[in-house]
């Protein structure tokens, strides 16, 4: 049975419906994200789970136990926000021992867990600093390890990492994911960010408009979107319609050009309709390829030098597609304005419905 | 780039300045000559006289003249006075503070208290008596009616609005306020997520307020406080038209003595203002110490 | 969080009524002049009395001379300090506080003492050199509300990047003071200007040390000789303050309306 259960949470602002039947269950142990644009309603779930909305119909179990009716207090729940909201008056062994102190353990008790906490964290000699000393990545770690050390159940993530610059961003986003697996705690994070979402997440709960649109994992999420919206707000997408000339086979035709993509065999569409396709930068290639793929010819638009990528914009009749090409220092790197021909593997081509 | 470089060359400096000097100090000349002139120079005479005969020779006889039981019964009640009505303006006015805005009232109260208070922290002095005498006075409408709806008679139970009570009561109506307005930028300052973060570790009510908030208040708190007192101790006004001179306060006395002229000897009004000085002074010192050590935590 | 709303009630309560008996009583005492019958008595006898006038207005004109003064003063300061000699703002923040911590009393005893008939400067020998020292010393004890108010308003417009921007566009500093500090910190100015006002107005202890015949000193000789008519005064100024203050609230509101279109 799953560890943390969310069963068909709703929560309305008056008459605003911020949240609608969410279902979530989350095993022991899990790392899960919930990933959406801004008022999508991922922080109120969030927040539902800490206690601080209360929601206006709906379950929420932890370890079997239905917490709905309890106070943030009474729910032994860890919380990290955006904003770190370390406690500006306490050092950073102060902010740390803060939930055991109010629970009234032992000082010794006391001083080996902030001890603990702060090795754990990586930041063994900082614990008579005060926050305003530290930098944003170090008061957000002193953050997690604030709320760990009361070995809460399950740890919330309120876009733990938005505050911070790119680079600590990343470092700590894996140190997060770290310290997870070691205490195998069951944790909920809360992000807008794509990447951020399906780097370190086991599963990911994509939200739109206060509801799940899908629950599955990074693979799943990014290969086989279940929704347009899915499609679109995770990872870059070249959309485009196509009608269906030969359900049986799957045929479609695109500009002309007629596509055959075993996985619309199974779809039952039928003769003549219009489907809406996409297909992921980097299932485009520059330059032929034998069968079955597909060759198209194109114009380069556009170039943007990435790094490690080269992002090409080029338009192929009326559409208009980004390539992802990885980059190698011994070719030349394409043209605007070049014709070229870009290719493509009809088993990468994804349907959206 | 251009606006960068353009700045640079743009005329800052004066032709007439020499290497490593300005006369931008020049610009804060009219200040300073004004800050000398009408209050540091009246300060410092006040400061010198105090140490110095009517000849002009250095004494401390001025300084013992302060230690008459008159005054120093003045200076007890005085800083009595002053220490009771700015812990009660500080402690109610908090009360009232967290009540408009943390206490779930509607969002017009707070914004009604706050410019009420405004209003009442400038109302100190003579209208302030003349508001008490009509309250709580002899023919007060609030002595009236308890006297004829409820029998009660204020003065046969002791009180007198013409008291060291009744002005601590009188002082609260302009302390009060002025800790609400001190006091709600320190409140709004509290973040929202300190306390969900206390609450989710389990700290929730007057645990918060004990463990996060009032630690984190506490360097307003002292700072109100010692404005409070220096601000009950300088008031003259409010106590010389509600009493007259009949409770006796080291602001009235000194007020008597430079009304009168025709001292004994003038120079203990020196004495007696150097006093007024020296107290307010020893309070913010008092309080510059306490909070460097309250501040520790800030930048 | 139930129980904390009704506690919040009770004590807003308690306070609405400590604050607004006194208001209600002084206006009720001020309409008792005429005995069994409310009337407003107290009122026309404060205000046919000539006295009344003579002192109202010559707090009036004191308090908006003040004004000007105290703006002379603070305003430019406020503004070359924050733009070219910010090391020096602790100490003239520190200089403004300091008629917070010595009590007027105090500093006005010390311009008897400076200013009398024998010194160098013997402001105290003339009628209008005493009026010039009292509004000297209303400049004093409003300037830490004036530098305040000024000091915030420029802050809130960081004055360093605008005048850089305004003289890389080629403005003149007439046009830099006129057309852009000015208008950002006006509202600021308005609020120390009415502030000042409703202090200078009331006054006491300066005016009647000094002998001059100011509002301050009236009410309080009222009180010592009228039974109603200082309620009636009260109650007059009261709403002076009231104006001041609704003013500056105003005022806020307004720039509030303006500067959020940032």
């Amino acid at each position: 049975m799953a560890f943390l259960q969310l069963k068909s949470l709703i929560k309305s602002f008056g008459p605003v419906r911020v949240v609608q039947e969410f279902n979530l269950d989350v095993a022991r142990g899990e790392f899960v994200s919930l990933l959406g644009p801004s008022g999508c309603g991922k922080t109120t779930v969030l927040r539902m789970v800490a206690g601080f909305e209360s929601p206006t119909s709906g379950q929420i179990i932890i370890d079997g136990a239905d917490v709905t009716g309890l106070r943030p207090s009474q729910r032994n729940v860890g919380l990290v926000f955006q904003s770190y909201a370390l406690f500006p008056n306490l050092t950073v062994a102060g902010n740390i021992a803060f939930g055991l102190k109010v629970a009234r353990k032992p000082s010794d008790e006391i001083a080996t867990r902030v001890k603990d906490m702060l090795k754990l964290i990586g930041l063994p000699d900082l614990g008579e600093r005060y926050p305003f000393e530290l930098s944003g990545g170090q008061q957000q770690r002193v953050a997690l390890a604030r709320a760990l050390a009361v070995r809460p159940r399950v740890l919330l993530l309120d876009e733990p990492l938005s505050a911070l610059d790119a680079k600590i961003r990343v470092s700590l986003r894996d140190q997060i994911r770290d310290i997870q697996r070691e205490l195998g705690i069951t944790t909920i994070f809360v992000t807008h960010d794509q990447e951020e979402a399906l780097s370190i997440s086991d599963r990911v709960v994509v939200m739109n408009k206060g509801r799940a649109d899908q629950i599955g994992t990074p693979h799943e999420i990014y290969n086989k979107p279940k929704t347009e919206f899915v499609a679109n707000f995770v990872g870059t997408l070249n959309a485009f319609t196509a009608v269906v000339t030969h359900a049986a086979k799957g045929t479609i035709k695109v500009n002309d050009t007629a596509i055959t993509v075993p996985h619309l065999r199974e779809m039952q569409l039928t003769n003549g309709a219009q489907v809406k396709l996409g297909l992921r930068p980097e299932a485009l290639h520059v330059g032929k390829q034998p069968a079955p793929a597909t060759n198209l010819p194109a114009t380069v638009e556009d170039v943007h030098f990435l790094g490690s990528v080269i992002r090409l914009r080029v338009r192929l009749g009326d559409e208009v597609m980004s390539i992802d090409t990885f980059n190698r220092s011994t070719e030349k790197p394409p043209v605007i304005g070049g014709k070229t021909t870009i290719s493509l593997n009809p088993t990468d081509l994804i349907l959206i419905q | 780039m251009t606006i960068a470089s353009h700045t640079d060359t743009s005329p800052r400096r004066s032709p007439l300045a020499l290497p490593g000097w300005s006369w931008n100090w020049l610009g804060v000349v009219p200040f300073a000559l004004f800050a000398l002139l009408f209050l540091i120079l009246p300060t410092i005479q006040i400061v010198f006289g105090a140490f110095r005969t009517p000849e002009g020779d250095i004494t401390l006889r001025n300084i013992a003249g302060l230690m008459e039981p008159n005054i120093l019964h003045a200076a007890w009640v005085s800083i009595k006075l002053s220490l009771i009505s700015a812990l009660g303006g500080c402690i109610i006015g908090l009360g009232l503070a967290i009540a408009v805005i943390r206490g779930g009232l509607p969002s017009v109260l707070r914004d009604a208290t706050m410019t009420f208070s405004g209003v009442a922290s400038n109302f100190a002095g003579v209208p302030l008596a003349f508001a008490f005498i009509a309250t709580l006075g002899r023919l007060g409408i609030v002595t009236l009616l308890l006297r004829d709806l409820l029998g009660i008679n204020l003065s046969a139970l002791g009180f007198n609005l013409i008291s060291f009570t009744g002005l601590t009561l009188a002082y609260l109506y302009f302390q009060i306020p002025l800790m609400l307005l001190i006091i709600a930028p320190a409140l709004d300052g509290l973040k929202r997520e300190w306390r969900e973060a206390a609450e989710s570790l389990g700290a929730e009510g007057i645990e918060y307020w004990r463990r996060v908030a009032l630690p984190v208040l506490w360097p307003s708190l002292l700072g109100t406080f010692a404005l409070l007192f220096a601000n009950a101790f300088g008031a003259v006004a409010t106590a010389m038209a509600l009493t007259g001179s009949s409770l006796s306060i080291i602001p009235i006395i000194l007020f008597a003595q430079i009304r009168g002229d025709v001292l004994q000897d003038p120079h203990l009004g020196y004495a007696i203002a150097f006093g007024m000085i020296a107290i307010t002074g020893i309070a913010n010192l008092i309080y510059i110490i306490l909070r460097s050590r309250a501040e520790r935590w800030l930048k | 969080m139930k129980q904390g709303t009704f506690w919040s009630w009770v004590v807003f309560i308690a306070g609405a009524i400590y604050f607004f008996l006194p208001l209600i009583a002084t206006f009720e005492f001020s309409m008792r002049a005429r005995r069994g019958v409310y009337s407003f008595d107290a009122y026309r006898s404060v205000l046919a009395d000539p006295q009344f006038r003579d002192t109202l207005s010559y707090s009036v004109v004191l308090a908006l001379l003040t004004i000007v003064l105290g703006l002379a003063i603070v305003t430019p300061t406020a503004f070359w300090v924050r733009l070219k000699l910010p090391r020096l703002r602790p100490y003239i923040e520190f200089i403004t506080l300091l008629p917070l911590v010595i009590p007027p009393i105090v500093i006005v005893f010390g311009y008897i003492r400076l200013y009398n008939t024998a010194s160098y400067l013997p402001l105290t020998g003339s009628l209008r050199g005493t009026d010039f020292l009292l509004m000297c010393g209303y400049a004093t004890l409003s300037l830490p509300y004036m530098y305040r108010a000024v000091d915030t308003g420029l802050r809130s417009i960081d004055l360093v990047t605008m005048t850089e921007a305004a003289q890389s566009l080629g403005a003149s500093w007439t046009t830099i003071i006129l057309r852009l500090v000015l208008p950002n910190v006006l509202v600021a100015i308005l609020s120390g200007a009415f502030l000042t006002f409703a202090i200078v107005i009331g006054e006491y202890v300066l005016a009647a040390l000094l002998n001059r015949p100011a509002f301050g000193p009236y009410m309080v000789w009222m009180g010592g000789n009228r039974a109603y008519e200082p309620a009636a005064l009260a109650v007059i100024a009261f709403a002076i303050t009231w104006a001041c203050m609704g003013l500056i609230q105003l005022l806020t509101r307004f720039q509030k309306h303006t500067s959020k279109k940032r």
